[in-house]
């Protein structure tokens, strides 16, 4: 929160839907990789758990089944967000990829390295922003599909499950590991935000962040302010 | 020099585990030697040949004139054979060289408390050990499981034996009529290569030796030791033989010794302990399969000393039969035939091109031989793996980098008094 007054003024960000979404997506999620990657634990390690490894076991297969049905309801909730709803169709409208992202992956790159001057500037969702959301509907669509069909095993042939697991194994863990190197970084350790972005909690965002991170959206804000004053749809709504 | 074989794993296994299995190792070991020790065939002191036991009825008789042998046999279970006299010195042993040259230990102490709570408790050393007159015991027999024993099956009062069982091992894929490697042949498992006479569960006969929990038997029984012999088998043979961590590592002794499986020309097993079922046992899950529960399901009437090749007709891991073996006890209650061939429940080192009997979804056997090309199989499941390998270390370099570097722009940001 450095240099970010109290009184700030501060933009919408996220909707209550869309934040409901991502608190399910983020604990069931938490609770999926917790619960998937004890099965990848060495042995010595399992077997300090003693006599109650059992009944942890016979949890963890409960708990992994009941955070994968709320991740799926939550994934497809979201496709119908996206389709159906004003906010949702807004959402993806600016979500989708476009020549401008790439432009602007080099540009950053560039400026990071001391190659260019400025920062290019980014709209409502930055290049990494959309990788990392476009790569959950890859990972969504591999971890349930596979998922599926380990839950239903009796019926598919033993090779099948296998490229399943192996599947499943290799999408969980990269999922696991961008989450970390990416998005716990982009909304926690990045010195604009540390210790975290409150845009989760509340679905604002201060306006120094959105000069920083979102330069060219705030503009487009600013002008349509500008322009017709009162009821701006998705604008601030004035001083915090 | 033949036994040597047989104990070494013990000893490898105890360095292995921790201070409880380390004990259990010690239980073990002293009750396999004890089965191993040579013994006195005639001492002062014993109070009845072995055909005088014979010929009168057996401890579990229920004839009227049982009670005296009962006591005349109580007797020679306290240690009247005489081997104690020595064997119960628990420096007693020696270094030596075995049939391939290595230098083993050999402990030829006997605890006897802890060999009269086995489950061959109630035998004498001499039962077992045949021909041990002279000292040393030059004249030693190997035991023979097989024999006939002098106490008799309650059952039919006929003198006791596990020949049945030995012949059924030597048909199956352990013997030597059964196996198909004809050479190597010291490689079979011998009946104590799996059965290590353990004390039967101490805390449950524990119990048991309280008055209260025996006093309805004693109601009808009068003889205490029976009693507490009799509850302990019971017990033993209602409960759960092994745990399946201890089933898996049974087996893998051999089964995952590459050499060993190479002079047999088998598959070696290294993929299992990777697999849903081996990480379910190494939780302690005992509801999963172990190597039992598929290669010899009792459920299905099959027995471990009766395994066979999974070539053969009547193997419950043919493919005619595994869709059965794997709907057994609800264990896949669904299972279809694709579920059960098709691909091994457990991956090999060795990968072949198998030729398979594919049965119908009645489970009945038909003819039509299916090609599983198992290398195809491992081929397409390692570029998976290579695909992911791949894409996560570029994600998280990729990521990775770049976060790195925007840390390293911002700072320098700061240091110009940019932002």
């Amino acid at each position: 929160m450095s240099g970010h007054g109290n009184n700030e003024r501060v933009f919408a960000r996220l909707t209550k839907s869309e934040r409901i979404q991502h608190v399910i997506l983020f604990t069931s999620t938490t609770l999926l990789i917790i619960t998937g990657f004890m099965l990848m634990g060495e042995d010595w390690v399992v077997r300090m758990l003693g006599p109650t490894g059992k009944s942890i076991f016979y949890w963890r297969g409960i708990v992994h089944r009941i955070a994968a049905v709320a991740v799926s309801v939550v994934c497809f909730y979201h496709l119908f967000y996206v389709l159906f709803k004003t906010t949702g169709k807004s959402w993806i409208r600016d979500m989708l990829p476009r020549l401008k992202d790439g432009v602007d992956a080099y540009q950053n790159v560039m400026y990071m390295m001391g190659l260019r001057k400025e920062r290019p500037k980014l709209d409502r969702f930055t290049y990494l922003e959309k990788l990392e959301y476009f790569s959950v509907y890859f990972g969504m669509f591999i971890v349930i599909s596979t998922g599926t069909m380990m839950w239903t095993q009796s019926y598919w042939p033993k090779f099948y499950l296998d490229v399943a697991d192996a599947l499943h194994v290799g999408e969980a863990t990269l999922a696991a590991l961008a989450i970390i190197v990416g998005h716990i970084f982009a909304v926690h350790y990045n010195p604009h935000v540390y210790p975290m972005n409150r845009a989760f909690i509340d679905g604002n965002i201060s306006e120094t962040l959105m000069k920083e991170e979102h330069s060219l959206w705030y503009e487009r804000l600013i002008a349509e302010e500008v322009s017709k004053p009162a009821n701006t749809p998705e604008g601030g709504h004035g001083n915090a | 020099m033949q036994q040597s074989r047989e104990y070494k794993p013990a000893i490898g296994q105890r360095r292995r585990e921790g201070v409880w299995r380390y004990l259990l190792g010690i239980a073990i070991a002293t009750a396999m030697s004890t089965m191993m020790s040579p013994a006195f065939a005639s001492s002062p002191g014993f109070a009845a040949t072995p055909d005088d036991l014979a010929a009168s009825p057996g401890l579990l008789n229920q004839e009227e004139d049982a009670a005296p042998v009962v006591k005349a046999q109580a007797e020679v279970a306290k240690g009247q054979d005489g081997c104690f006299l020595c064997h119960k010195y628990s420096g007693l042993g020696r270094y030596e060289k075995d049939a391939k040259n290595r230098i083993v230990k050999r402990i030829f102490y006997v605890n006897e408390d802890m060999h009269r709570a086995s489950y061959h408790g109630r035998l004498n050393c001499s039962d077992c050990h045949e021909g041990v007159d002279k000292i040393p015991h030059t004249d030693a027999k190997k035991v023979d499981c097989g024999k006939t024993c002098h106490l008799t099956d309650p059952s039919t009062g006929k003198r006791f034996s596990h020949k049945d069982i030995v012949k059924d091992l030597e048909k199956s894929a352990h013997g030597a009529k059964g196996s198909a490697s004809g050479e190597e042949q010291s490689d079979l498992p011998a009946c104590r290569d799996c059965h290590t006479n353990k004390p039967y569960l101490l805390g449950v006969q524990q119990q048991m030796k309280s008055k209260a929990f025996t006093e309805i038997c004693h109601q009808c029984h009068e003889e205490s030791a029976w009693i507490q012999r009799f509850l302990s088998h019971i017990n033993y043979r209602l409960s759960m033989r092994r745990p399946s961590s201890e089933v898996v590592r049974l087996c893998s002794k051999c089964h995952a010794n590459p050499d060993m499986m190479a002079r047999h020309k088998l598959d070696v097993v290294v993929g299992f302990l990777d697999t849903f079922h081996g990480k379910a046992i190494q939780f302690g899950d005992e509801e999963v399969a172990n190597c039992l529960n598929c290669h010899a399901p009792y459920a299905l009437g099959f027995s471990p000393h009766r395994i066979t090749s999974r070539k053969k007709d009547n193997s419950p891991v043919n493919a005619a039969n595994k869709r059965e073996t794997c709907a057994q006890a609800n264990c896949h209650a669904a299972a279809t035939q694709e579920f059960a061939t098709g691909s091994k429940a457990h991956p090999s080192l060795v990968k072949s091109t198998l030729l398979v009997k594919e049965g119908d979804s009645g489970g009945t056997a038909t003819t039509k031989l299916v090609q599983v090309d198992e290398a195809l199989q491992a081929k397409i499941l390692h570029w998976i793996r290579l695909f992911y390998q791949i894409l996560i270390a570029a994600v998280v370099l990729g990521l990775g980098g770049h976060r790195l570097l925007d840390l390293y722009a911002m700072y320098r940001d700061t240091k110009r008094g940019g932002h």
